[in-house]
C-alpha cells in the first residue's frame, strides 16, 4: 500500500455541494439582481451569465481539489498531499495516530464508502488532523489493521497471529435496547423541554379559564379563533417533540460499545453511521450523567473525557460510552472495562450549613430579573416572586447533590447544574486542583473544590461548591501525596 | 485554611505596577467622566447624572489605586517544591492552587513595558489543560524559577 491513491469520485461531488451551500447567498442576490422591469437590458443576462460561471467554478474546483488529493502508507506513515494552488503535504507517523473515526453519510452508503477521521493528540487543534472524505470500507479497514498492527508491533514483540487475535477480542460491553431507545428519546434535552413547556402551559390553561364558561361560550370562542390557536400550539408543541424523538432515534440507532484490545469501539447512526474509537489509556475521566426526568426512572448516560480529538468537533468533546441505562447496572457494565475504577463508592456530603448558601446563590441569581419585573408590571409583576421560590429549590437540589469520596487512587465529585454529574477522576489524571474559599465561606468553615482534567483540546474542570473545610483539606492533601 | 499557606511573597514592587497600572485605568475612567460632565451641560440634563459619575470615578481611583494592590500583594503567596507548585491569591474570594511538577508541559515568562521598567515578569506555567500565572516576580527569580520548573517538569506521554 505504498502507492499514491486518490478518494472515491464522488468526494468531487460533496465537495461540490459543500461550496454550493456557502454560496447559496451570492446566487439568490445575483438571481434577484437585475429582475427588474427592462427585460431587453444586458443586465439581465449577465446576472445569469455570473451564476452559471460562479457555479462552474466552483464544479471545476470540486473536481479540482478530488485529483489533486492524494494519500498513501509508507514507511509507517500516513501521508496525505493536497491543495488547489498551493501544494500541501501532511505525513502523520502511525504511531502518533489516536484514532480513526470512521462514518458513513447519506452520499457513502450506497456505494460501500465511509469517511474516515484521523485524530491526533495534538495540543492546539482546531480540526481534525485529516481526513479521507470517502473512501471504499475495505480500504479504511485495510488501514486500520495496518495502523493498529504498526503500533502494536513497533515498541512491542512481533506476533504473526496478531489480526486473527485482534478480531476475536471483540466484545460488546453495551448495546442499546428498543426499551431504552424509547426512554432515551422520549426524555432528551429537546423533548424535557418541550414536555415542561406542556405542562407549564396546561396548568396554566387549567388555572386561567374556567371551564364551564369555556363550555357554555365554546362556540363563540371557537369563532374568535382562541381554541385554534391553543389547538395550533400544542400540535406545534407535539410536532417538535416528536421531532425531537425521531432526531435521537436516528442518530443513536444500533448504538453498541465494545471493546477491542485497549480500544473502546463506539458504533452508532441509522441514515449516517458513525465509529469512533478511543484508546482506553487515552481516558483522562469517567462522568454520569442524569438529566431531571431521566433521574425520575433511574436512568443515566455515561461519557468519558478523553485526551485525544479535536476541539472544533463536538461529537469527539463528549464520548457518549452509554447514552442511556439503569443507573444501577453501569458499575457491572464498566466494571471488567474500566479496570481501576470504582463506581460503587460513597459519598461524603456537603454539610447542612452549606444549605442556606446554596439557596441564597440561586436566589441572589435571579433576584435582579424578579425585582425588575416587579417593578416594570407593577402591580401583576409581584408574581414573578414565585420564581425566587423555583431557585431556592434548584439550590437546595444542588445542595443535596453535592458531594466527594476518595478511594485510594480516586476523586469521585458529584455536583448538580440542570443536570446531575457523577465524575471519577484518577490522581494521576488530575492536571490541577484549586480550592477556593469566599468570605462568607470563611465564616461557615466551608470551601469549594476545583478539579480539572484533560478533555480535548482542553481541560474539563468539575466544580463542587460549600463543601466542610476539613473535607477540602482532606482532598487537597490527598491530591499532594 | 489551615493547611500550611506557601511561603514566598511576589515582589513589592508589583505593588507600584498595580498602582501605576491603576493609575492609567483611573485617568480612562475620569476622561469618560468628564464626557459626561460635559453632555450634561450641552443638554442641561440633571445634575444628578454629575454627581454620580464623579462618585464612580473617585471610587474607582481609590479602588484600584490605593486598595485593591494593596490586598491583592498581601494576598499573592506561591512556592515552587520539588513536587507541586503552589499558588494562592484573591482579595474577596481565597483562591489555593495545586499543580503537581510532573503535569507541567512548559514555563514561558512575559514581560510587558511596565514590568520590564521594573525588572519584573510574569511567569506562566501551563499544563496539558490550565495555565497558570503568577504575576510580576522579581526578573532573576523567575529566570531561575523557569529554569528549575523546566528541568523538574518530565511529561509522562501516556498520562499526558
Amino acid at each position: 500500500m505504498s502507492n499514491y491513491k486518490r478518494l472515491h469520485p464522488i468526494t468531487a461531488i460533496s465537495n461540490f455541494l459543500k461550496e454550493l451551500k456557502q454560496l447559496i447567498a451570492p446566487i439568490i442576490i445575483f438571481f434577484f439582481i437585475g429582475r427588474g422591469d427592462h427585460k431587453e437590458s444586458i443586465w439581465e443576462y449577465s446576472s445569469m451569465f455570473f451564476m452559471v460561471l460562479m457555479i462552474l467554478i466552483v464544479l471545476i474546483t470540486g473536481i479540482v481539489k478530488w485529483r489533486r488529493f492524494t494519500y498513501r502508507l509508507e514507511e509507517g506513515e500516513l501521508r496525505i498531499e493536497y491543495g488547489l494552488l498551493v501544494k500541501k503535504k501532511r505525513y502523520i507517523p502511525f504511531e502518533r495516530i489516536q484514532s480513526l473515526d470512521l462514518s458513513e453519510g447519506i452520499l457513502h452508503r450506497p456505494f460501500g464508502l465511509v469517511k474516515v477521521k484521523i485524530e491526533t493528540a495534538g495540543s492546539n487543534m482546531t480540526e481534525a488532523e485529516a481526513e479521507l472524505t470517502a473512501i471504499k470500507k475495505s480500504e479504511a479497514d485495510e488501514i486500520q489493521r495496518i495502523i493498529s498492527e504498526a503500533k502494536k508491533s513497533s515498541p512491542k514483540i512481533e506476533t504473526n497471529d496478531a489480526p486473527i487475535d485482534f478480531e476475536q477480542s471483540d466484545t460488546i460491553i453495551y448495546q442499546i435496547s428498543k426499551k431504552e431507545m424509547f426512554i432515551m428519546a422520549s426524555t432528551s434535552g429537546g423533548a424535557g423541554v418541550i414536555v415542561s413547556a406542556l405542562l407549564a402551559f396546561f396548568s396554566q390553561f387549567n388555572e386561567m379559564i374556567p371551564y364551564e364558561k369555556i363550555f357554555k361560550e365554546l362556540s363563540h370562542l371557537v369563532e374568535s379563533g382562541v381554541f385554534l390557536i391553543i389547538f395550533l400550539i400544542v400540535l406545534l408543541l407535539l410536532a417538535a417533540w416528536i421531532g425531537s424523538i425521531l432526531v435521537t432515534l436516528i442518530k443513536y440507532n444500533g448504538f453498541t460499545t465494545k471493546q477491542n484490545d485497549g480500544n473502546l469501539i463506539i458504533t452508532r447512526g441509522l441514515l449516517e453511521r458513525r465509529q469512533t474509537t478511543i484508546p482506553l489509556h487515552r481516558i483522562q475521566a469517567v462522568r454520569i450523567t442524569e438529566n431531571p426526568l431521566r433521574q425520575l426512572w433511574g436512568y443515566a448516560s455515561v461519557y468519558i473525557e478523553s485526551a485525544g480529538g479535536s476541539v472544533a468537533d463536538k461529537e469527539s468533546m463528549n464520548v457518549v460510552l452509554i447514552p442511556i441505562v439503569k443507573k444501577s447496572k453501569i458499575p457491572s457494565i464498566l466494571d471488567g472495562t474500566l479496570t481501576g475504577y470504582n463506581f460503587n463508592t460513597s459519598f461524603h456530603k456537603a454539610p447542612g450549613r452549606a444549605k442556606n448558601r446554596y439557596m441564597i446563590r440561586e436566589i441572589l441569581k435571579v433576584f435582579p430579573v424578579s425585582a425588575g419585573l416587579a417593578i416594570a408590571f407593577w402591580p401583576f409583576g409581584l408574581i414573578s416572586i414565585i420564581l425566587l421560590g423555583f431557585f431556592a429549590v434548584y439550590g437546595h437540589l444542588r445542595f443535596r447533590s453535592a458531594g466527594w469520596s476518595i478511594e485510594q487512587e480516586q476523586l469521585s465529585l458529584r455536583f448538580r447544574g440542570l443536570l446531575k454529574h457523577t465524575i471519577f477522576m484518577k490522581k494521576n489524571r488530575i492536571q490541577s486542583m484549586m480550592v477556593k474559599q469566599s468570605w462568607f465561606q470563611r465564616k461557615l468553615q466551608l470551601a469549594s473544590i476545583f478539579s480539572t482534567v484533560k478533555s480535548s483540546g482542553s481541560g474539563k474542570t468539575s466544580k463542587v461548591f460549600h463543601l466542610d473545610l476539613l473535607d477540602v483539606e482532606k482532598i487537597y492533601q490527598w491530591y499532594r501525596q | 485554611m489551615e493547611i500550611r499557606e506557601p511561603q514566598k511573597r511576589i515582589s513589592k514592587l508589583a505593588l507600584k505596577v498595580w498602582k501605576i497600572t491603576g493609575i492609567l485605568h483611573s485617568i480612562l475612567v475620569w476622561m469618560a467622566c468628564a464626557a459626561a460632565m460635559f453632555l450634561v451641560s450641552l443638554f442641561n440634563w440633571s445634575t444628578w447624572f454629575t454627581s454620580i459619575a464623579l462618585i464612580i470615578a473617585l471610587f474607582y481611583s481609590v479602588l484600584f489605586i490605593f486598595i485593591i494592590p494593596k490586598l491583592r500583594w498581601k494576598r499573592w503567596k506561591y512556592e515552587v517544591r520539588e513536587q507541586e507548585i503552589e499558588l494562592q491569591h484573591g482579595v474577596f474570594i481565597i483562591k489555593r492552587t495545586l499543580v503537581p511538577m510532573i503535569r507541567v508541559q512548559h514555563v514561558d515568562t512575559v514581560q510587558g513595558p511596565l514590568l520590564r521598567n521594573y525588572d519584573l515578569a510574569t511567569i506562566t506555567i501551563s499544563t496539558a489543560a490550565t495555565v497558570h500565572h503568577i504575576p510580576a516576580i522579581d526578573m532573576i527569580e523567575a529566570d531561575r524559577l523557569r529554569h528549575s520548573i523546566s528541568a523538574l517538569a518530565r511529561v509522562d506521554e501516556d498520562d499526558v
